[in-house]
């Protein structure tokens, strides 16, 4: 059962160029590959396959230069025919020297394991919590979105790597507010813009589901790295609180 | 926005409410990235929900008020009309209904002037939080009709709610306080800005343009 919240995703405001069907085959769930079909995945995971035409673009135009990144910007514009629901989001793509095709995608479905999570959380070095509690949380929560690094490396029939590499969740009461807990990114990729595109992301999911109230709770560290993103700090002089925070 | 709406701060009798340092259940410390948890202890022992209570729910019961720990019966129309008499911008009721409908990991607590005959009486004050339901909850839209303010159902709905989210397992309980009402909250056992964490509201026009 996919963690996250279980609201449908309602449709979306712009269209990303490709995009990513869910379905699943059987009972198992398998990963696509764009070269050479099926292949089972590791960990019951409800991975999206992308389209044949997406890896035909990618093939013929994306890259043409070996070796660079592309930063993937979802188009304005609407195209009926494409999916309504894309849940996933290419933020980056770039293709290694040694030919490895790389990509960090971002998902709203909340589709992930507890034991990634649990690994992400020691990479950032939070203490340790019980896994059934991480479970509960996720399921919980309106929104889980998520960073995955998707690598595929050449000769290997296509056979993708997938890494959690960054998340963050919405609590919500599915109507007015949001409140955006555990946003991290594994250090290993921290400093390049990724929790940025995360967090906004996820405002754009919620506003998407008109949650007109989005909040968090920030300390000095990350104080400004929310305002950026278009938060303020105790508006009119509204302040947070915490029951017992100290002993 | 905030997490309720304008609201007296109580008056009466100062109550002797606070859970003693011996009562507080001991965690290790802990320290969580962005969106934070604070850093806390807690000593070893959890209260007993009941005797923790500044007015028991059977003392309010002999005062015409019974206390409702789930949202079965709650008149979402005359719950509208509670906060719009308290200043809050009058919410859509199917909007109202969902939010309230949604209350899974987290909580609601409302005050019920009772009728004879059992008959379902109105909404007189009213808390619910959302949350995950196992480390971090929300209070919000805390209210309690004008009429009937000064006289503990404020903190009475407080103290409960508190109590259903500490029952459920979740530690971190917080809120948006307007500063009118930090007073109220803080002898509830909330604190402002602890370890430098401040709540943060999302504002469109707030965006920085790329």
């Amino acid at each position: 059962m996919p963690f996250g919240a279980s609201i449908p995703s309602p449709p979306p405001t712009y269209l990303v160029h490709h995009h990513a069907c869910w379905f699943q085959v059987s009972n198992k769930c398998w990963i696509h590959n764009g070269l050479s079909g099926f292949v089972p995945a590791k960990r019951r995971a409800m991975v999206l396959p992308l389209r044949a035409s997406f890896w035909d673009s990618i093939k013929s135009g994306f890259l043409k230069n070996n070796n660079s990144t592309q930063v993937v910007e979802p188009p304005s514009t609407f195209m009926e025919e494409e999916d309504p629901f894309p849940q996933d989001i290419v933020l980056l793509e770039k293709t290694q020297p040694d030919g490895t095709f790389e990509q960090i995608i971002f998902s709203s479905a909340g589709d992930v394991d507890v034991y990634d999570v649990q690994a992400l959380c020691d990479k950032v070095g939070w203490p340790r919590r019980p896994l059934t509690k991480i479970a509960a949380s996720l399921k919980n929560s309106y929104l889980v979105a998520t960073l995955h690094l998707i690598c595929r490396s050449p000769g290997t029939e296509g056979i993708d790597q997938k890494q959690l590499i960054g998340m963050a969740r919405a609590t919500s009461d599915h109507a007015f507010n949001a409140t955006i807990w555990d946003v991290l990114v594994d250090p290993s990729y921290q400093g390049q813009g990724l929790g940025k595109a995360l967090v906004e992301q996820l405002i754009r999911v919620l506003l998407q589901r008109d949650i007109g109230n989005i909040t968090l709770f920030a300390d000095n560290k990350v104080m400004d790295f929310y305002k950026n993103l278009g938060f303020e700090a105790d508006p009119e002089g509204i302040k947070g609180m915490f029951w017992y925070p100290r002993y | 926005m905030q997490s309720h709406g304008v609201l007296l701060p109580l008056r009466g009798p100062s109550s002797s409410l606070t859970l003693s340092r011996h009562l507080r259940r001991q965690l290790p410390p802990t320290s969580f990235h962005s969106s934070k948890t604070p850093t806390r202890p807690r000593s070893l022992l959890l209260p007993v929900a009941s005797a923790a209570f500044t007015v028991s729910d059977g003392e309010l019961e002999t005062r015409g008020f019974r206390v409702r720990r789930s949202t079965d019966g709650l008149d979402v129309a005359a719950l509208n009309d509670v906060f719009t008499r308290v200043g809050f911008p009058r919410r859509d009721p199917d909007r109202l209904r969902r939010a309230l409908d949604h209350g899974g990991g987290g909580a609601v607590v409302w005050v019920e002037e009772a009728k004879r005959g059992g008959r379902p009486g109105k909404p007189v004050a009213f808390a619910r939080a959302t949350g995950d339901g196992v480390f971090n909850a929300v209070v919000w839209d805390v209210v309690v009709e004008p009429s009937l303010q000064g006289m503990g159902l404020g903190r009475a709905v407080m103290e409960r709610i508190v109590a259903e989210l500490r029952r459920k397992g979740v530690s971190n309980i917080a809120l948006y306080a307007e500063p009118r009402v930090v007073g109220f909250y803080r002898p509830l056992g909330f604190a402002t800005d602890p370890d430098g964490i401040r709540g943060m509201v999302y504002s469109r026009r707030n965006q920085k343009k790329r």
